[in-house]
């Protein structure tokens, strides 16, 4: 007789028009264990788990819970099949206190809303080791009292499969303790629980086995014991392929960025970036390294004006950068391209046409109340022969177009305005191989007309053969440049998750600080007393 | 002559509440739609519905319950069609307000020129319905001097529209439906992912609360005693419910004191002069006062306080965070 | 087993010309079955309506010029609103804006008119409208950009305040209330048709409104503007991704208030055209051209010329449908205003299946 696990998923297949987020995936939960789901950013382990906890519905594949197909179609279905997901994002009505936003999704919660209905959620939040002022407005909570709320909610509900997604990532380590004690002893009590992180130590910790996601694929499913962190790192990231991209050597120019003692904060107002130092030069790809919302997207923003920083010295060509409006960071020949998982947030407005997309930078160029669409068409035209686009026309609005071919009218966009420092993130995510080629092909072609290039990048194999050094960032911190004929991946590997730390590698140079810098005494000592006020 | 300027207070006070309180069912009505994150601008076409089916088959059957139960149950029909267009086919809710509002307004006039027709009822045939809406007075507080009768001794309607208002403050406030319904207008996605019926919470709260307004128009028929002419009956109130909603700050209870405080502008303009006649002294000045600023006065104070409110943000407001926008559960 | 709804990518043209076709029919069998229920015949109905009793008819010259007058200021103000609209700014403001429009130009007619030539004062008239309008218009747009003040609420409540200020004034008997007819002892509002009006250009006994011309012009100009100037570039993003005007380096805040004046200054345009053609003030003055504008406007899909085709048909539901009433005594001229609605909410639902589809939800227990 086959095992009966606690939730079974079979052949799950997920598409977002043309993206393809999960592929016949197979996954299945064993009652009564933790199991951790690893992977990289975009690798689909949030799409899987919404489609457990009913926010997304399966384009194909079936669902097994306690050995029994099932239909989830909704939250409420997920609710009585007593799953509960912790979300990354959190789900509370931040005007109502913490007590009603668990209150509002009890069943059989009566008619009258009760006093003591603060009391119950009190003790009972008690009982499962966490401290909870149940009156308290969501508006008014920490990150980290949020996350907690959220994680009694689900097991208030008396969910007995419980996944989190990305639990760790706000909370102290105390706190990270706690919640740990706190699965350990549910997963006493009969709970199965499936846990996103991406430390590797916690994974070590916490789980009894390890299953892992890689670009939509599943890959395997390992007992902990019997594996290691290096294994795993190698798993989620794949094994080392030779990819045959060219790196030119270049003649470097002195720093075109500088960036010093570089802190942001995220949505959420945690810090997302923190004290950060390194440099491009012209005529070098820099590749930046890190496991999802490591600070990438920050980083890209401030660079591109789009959002304030906390503190320190965002340095162009000796000129400080910080506080400019985006139009002037523009005008230096900053370009910045972003390429969220959607594909079609920043940078693009996807109602209009590629031509339309095309002028975005520069429509105000030309003299006279016109915009220029005729040039605007040459370059749309010029951009899909060379760049390979697929489209009907020129005039095809852009959120028609296929992902692949919406990156490369982002790119070449950017590329057409002759930058000196371009910013790129993400730029071939979903493209498939050829499509890659043909952005890696721009990019150094840029290199060698001197551009500095800051490349944004999930594929370590890629940012191996690409980029001539690698910043690694694990939670907002540098965790060492190295050089990309240097190292292996292994050791990328270990340092995005915080295993390695390299900062200090060279003790005659402080990292990330150029020895023949732009940066002035006088710029560095305003930043100081910035920061001091 | 003392007793006659007692009087003409008493009036005042009395027609404070009986013109005014169809705002009140409008307002409550808009605040439990709005509150499960639908603006529904078509307010004024709803209670015209409500008014013209409430009143003609109310005064065939020669039953006020009957009335009221026919306007509530237009007004919530109405709502079901904003509900299908708005809720399930995820339709712009400015527009279909609006267009509730025109389409309303035409079915109120084509139903009562359709009917003028033919044969009109005439309210003071139908005793039920004359008897029905006539004063009752409370014992004991409608003896209170001055305001006892201006206060305590009103028709069926105005009772069971502060009724009304009070249930739904509770409802909102005191009862786990009405948790849900607000966790809904204020966050459909969580409200979601706990398990809560997003779509069956906005079509029920929507159906309701658009009954209300029903009601509140066939209130203002009967006070019109039912004499249809080319002006609608509801005659702006249900805009000036709209306001009244960001007035009484999304509270029922609000909305009762926000419905004496636009009353009393509404009755001055109307019975502004006898209260000048009756005290020339201190009072001789209202009839200069252009009646046109008492009507105007709701709006412009409505304004101000959005205003007021937009600038102080989202502390202690009860505007739904997801006022207006539709939801669909897969957007990324 | 269930459903649920699925985004589109996209959905080729004729599909969609198709679906509002049949939404449009579909609008009108549902009217038909209410005319047959009141036993009139439905097509006998509809054709004379929609040759808005023309037909037969000795003056239909007369009738003509009527409708156009309908027509002029409901396609003005769609076009207007259409601006603000594609920038997903909801001016519900259009009655208050056109209220004002027509009390500025009214001044100008009353004050100027008896001192300055015609042609002078009918352009200092919509240039006052368009000023006065604009500025009501930009209030809110201020207020919006700089506290977050819900546009649709404030500019709703505005609506009301223009609406009495001008009962206001077509009421009380002042000496400063010049508006007013200083013989007649009722309040009557003072005409100034012989100081300022429109000319026509004469066709035999039809006069062609000079308005009808330039409303014709202004909506080509906006289309002009919208589809090839910097400005109508920077509307279309705006309205598209803020997010992404902003990372363009767009003045996000400065094209919101620009673009919300220009929309209520057309407002006021159109409102001088109403005045300097009824010669006349009157508390009707907007004939619901700011409610039904919006309507048209997004029944269009904010497209300039579709627009002028929506306003001509929805003029002729509702000239027509006096023109019919005349004919069908039992049938009330508020059919218009039921059919409108009737035909926006079909076209809502045709939209549904433009940008959705509908997906049976697979049985868990096959694969």
């Amino acid at each position: 007789m086959p095992e009966q696990y606690a939730i079974e998923m079979r052949g799950i297949t997920k598409t977002f028009g043309s993206v393809v987020a999960n592929n016949n995936i197979n996954l299945n939960l064993r009652q009564g264990e933790i199991l951790s789901l690893l992977g990289e950013n975009g690798s689909g382990k949030t799409t899987l788990m919404n489609m457990l906890s009913g926010i997304y519905a399966p384009d194909a594949g079936q669902i097994l819970v306690d050995g029994k197909p099932v239909t989830i179609s909704s939250p409420e279905d997920s609710k009585k099949l007593g799953i509960g997901m912790v979300h990354q994002h959190f789900k509370l009505v931040d005007v109502f206190s913490a007590a009603d936003n668990i209150w509002m999704g009890r069943e059989k919660s009566g008619f009258a809303l009760k006093g003591d209905r603060y009391d119950e959620i009190e003790a009972m939040a008690k009982k499962f080791g966490f401290d909870l002022d149940p009156r308290k407005k969501v508006r008014n909570m920490s990150v980290s009292e949020k996350q907690t709320l959220e994680i009694i909610k689900v097991l208030y509900y008396g969910a007995k499969v419980i996944i989190l997604d990305e639990p760790t990532a706000v909370l102290t380590v105390q706190e990270i303790d706690k919640l740990f004690a706190v699965l350990r002893r549910m997963k006493e009590e009969g709970h199965s629980i499936i846990i996103i992180t991406h430390k590797l130590n916690e994974v070590m910790d916490i789980s009894d086995r390890v299953a892992i996601l890689r670009k939509g694929e599943y890959i395997t499913t390992v007992n902990t014991a019997e594996t290691n962190e290096q294994e795993l790192t190698e798993w989620m990231v794949g094994r080392k392929i030779d990819l045959n991209i060219d790196r030119p050597v270049v003649e470097k120019t002195r720093p075109l960025l500088e960036i010093r003692d570089l802190t942001i904060k995220n949505d959420e107002g945690a810090v997302a970036i923190d004290k950060v130092n390194f440099y491009i030069r012209g005529g070098e790809i820099l590749g930046v390294a890190g496991i999802a919302g490591c600070g990438q997207k920050e980083l890209c923003e401030a660079i591109a004006g789009l959002r304030p920083i906390q503190s320190g010295l965002m340095i162009h060509k000796g000129d400080n950068i910080v506080g400019l409006p985006p139009k002037a960071i523009l005008e230096k020949g900053i370009s910045m391209s972003f390429i969220p998982e959607d594909r079609l947030g920043m940078g693009l407005a996807p109602s209009l046409s590629i031509t339309d997309n095309m002028i975005l930078k520069n429509y105000a160029a030309p003299k006279g109340p016109f915009v220029d669409r005729k040039s605007g068409r040459e370059d749309a035209q010029r951009v899909i022969e060379e760049l390979e686009v697929v489209t009907p026309s020129t005039e095809t609005p852009v959120r028609r177009l296929s992902g692949g071919n919406v990156q490369k009218v982002l790119l070449g966009r950017e590329i057409k305005a002759g930058p000196n420092v371009i910013v790129t993130a993400y730029p071939v995510r979903g493209l498939d191989i050829n499509s890659s080629y043909a952005i890696y092909d721009i990019l150094n072609q840029q290199k060698q007309d001197g551009v500095g290039i800051l490349f944004v990048g999930e594929d370590l194999d890629v940012m191996l053969a690409l980029c001539d050094k690698i910043m690694v960032l694990c939670h907002g911190r540098v965790m060492g440049v190295v050089h990309a004929h240097k190292t292996t991946k292994e050791e990328l590997g270990l340092m995005m998750t915080g295993a390695l730390d390299l900062t200090d590698k060279y003790e005659d140079k402080p990292a990330g600080i150029a020895r023949d810098t732009n940066i002035t005494e006088e710029q560095l000592k305003s930043a100081q007393e910035e920061g001091e006020n | 002559m003392e007793m006659d300027k007692l009087g003409v207070i008493t009036t005042f006070i009395h027609n404070i509440v009986v013109y005014n309180i169809p705002l009140l069912y409008g307002t409550v009505g808009e605040i439990v739609v709005e509150k499960s994150g639908s603006l529904n601008l078509g307010v004024e076409g709803i209670m015209a519905v409500g008014a013209i089916f409430g009143y003609i088959v109310g005064c065939y059957t020669n039953s006020m319950l009957v009335g009221i139960l026919t306007a509530f149950a237009m007004g919530a029909l109405m709502g079901l069609l904003f509900a299908a267009l708005t809720v399930s086919l995820q339709a712009n809710q400015n527009i279909t307000g609006l267009t509730l509002t025109t389409f309303g307004l035409g079915m109120y006039f084509f139903v009562g020129n359709a009917i003028k027709a033919v044969r009109w009822p005439i309210m003071s045939d139908y005793s039920s319905i004359k008897n029905g809406f006539a004063d009752i007075a409370i014992p004991g507080l409608s003896q209170i001097p001055v305001v006892g009768k201006g206060l305590f001794s009103h028709n069926i309607l105005v009772y069971l529209g502060i009724v009304i208002a009070l249930c739904m403050w509770y409802y909102l406030n005191r009862t786990t439906p009405g948790l849900r319904l607000r966790a809904v207008g204020e966050n459909p996605g969580s409200a979601d992912s706990v398990g809560i019926n997003v779509k069956r919470t906005k079509y029920l709260h929507i159906c309701l609360g658009c009954g209300i307004m029903g009601i509140g128009g066939y209130y203002m028929g009967l006070n019109m005693s039912g004499s249809f002419s080319s002006a609608c009956w509801i005659n702006g109130y249900g805009w000036i419910a709209v306001a009244l909603v960001i007035f009484a700050n999304w509270n029922p209870i609000m909305a009762i004191l926000g419905t004496f405080v636009f009353g009393f502008f509404n009755t001055l303009r109307v019975s502004g002069s006898s209260l000048a006649v009756a005290f020339p002294e201190t009072l001789g000045w209202l009839a200069a006062v252009p009646t046109q600023l008492y009507q105007a006065l709701p709006f412009i104070i409505t304004a101000i306080v959005l205003v007021v409110t937009s600038v102080r943000k989202r502390e202690g407001s009860g505007l739904p965070a997801a006022l207006g926008l539709n939801y669909f559960r897969e957007e990324r | 087993m269930g459903f649920h709804i699925v985004k589109r990518d996209s959905c080729p043209l004729w599909k969609k010309a198709l679906l509002y076709v049949i939404a449009v029919l579909a609008a009108l069998v549902l009217g038909g079955v209410l005319l047959l229920a009141m036993g009139v015949d439905p097509l006998a109905y509809y054709s004379r309506m929609f040759t808005m009793g023309m037909v037969g008819n000795k003056i239909a010259y007369k009738a003509f010029e009527n409708y156009l007058k309908v027509f002029v200021p409901l396609a003005l103000t769609s076009v207007a609103l259409s601006l603000a609209f594609k920038m997903r700014f909801w001016n519900i403001g259009g009655e208050g804006q056109f209220i004002m429009g027509s009390i500025a130009a009214a001044t100008v007619a009353l004050k100027l008119g008896p001192v300055l030539p015609s042609a002078i004062t009918l352009i200092l008239m919509c240039l006052a409208a368009m000023l006065a309008a604009g500025i009501y218009g930009a209030f809110v747009a201020v207020l919006k950009v700089k506290f977050g003040t819900n546009e649709t609420l404030m500019t709703l409540m505005l609506n009301y305040v223009a609406l009495y200020v001008l009962m206001f004034l077509g009421d009380r008997k002042a000496d400063w209330n010049f508006f007013l007819q200083e013989q007649s002892a009722r309040p009557v509002f003072q005409s100034f048709a012989d100081l300022a009006s429109f000319p026509k250009i004469m066709f035999g006994k039809f006069g062609l409104n000079i308005c009808v011309i330039l409303t014709f012009l202004v909506g080509t100009l906006v289309f002009v503007y919208l589809k090839y100037t910097k400005h109508g570039y920077e509307i279309s993003v705006v309205g598209d991704s803020a997010g992404t005007a902003h990372y363009a380096g767009m003045k996000v805040n400065a094209i919101v208030l620009r673009t919300v004046f220009l929309s209520a200054c057309l407002i006021g345009l159109a409102a001088a055209f109403k005045v300097g053609t009824a010669g006349v003030l009157s508390t009707a003055i907007t004939d619901d051209v700011g409610w039904t504008g919006i309507i048209v406007a997004w029944l269009s899909q904010l497209n300039t010329a579709v627009i002028f085709v929506v306003s001509a048909l929805i003029s002729m539901l509702h000239y027509g449908s006096v023109a019919a009433a005349a004919t069908f005594s039992k049938v009330d001229s508020s059919f218009a205003n039921m059919l409108q609605g009737v035909i926006l909410f079909l076209v809502f639902t045709a939209e549904f299946f433009i940008r959705f589809r509908v997906v049976r939800n697979k049985k868990g227990g096959k694969q």
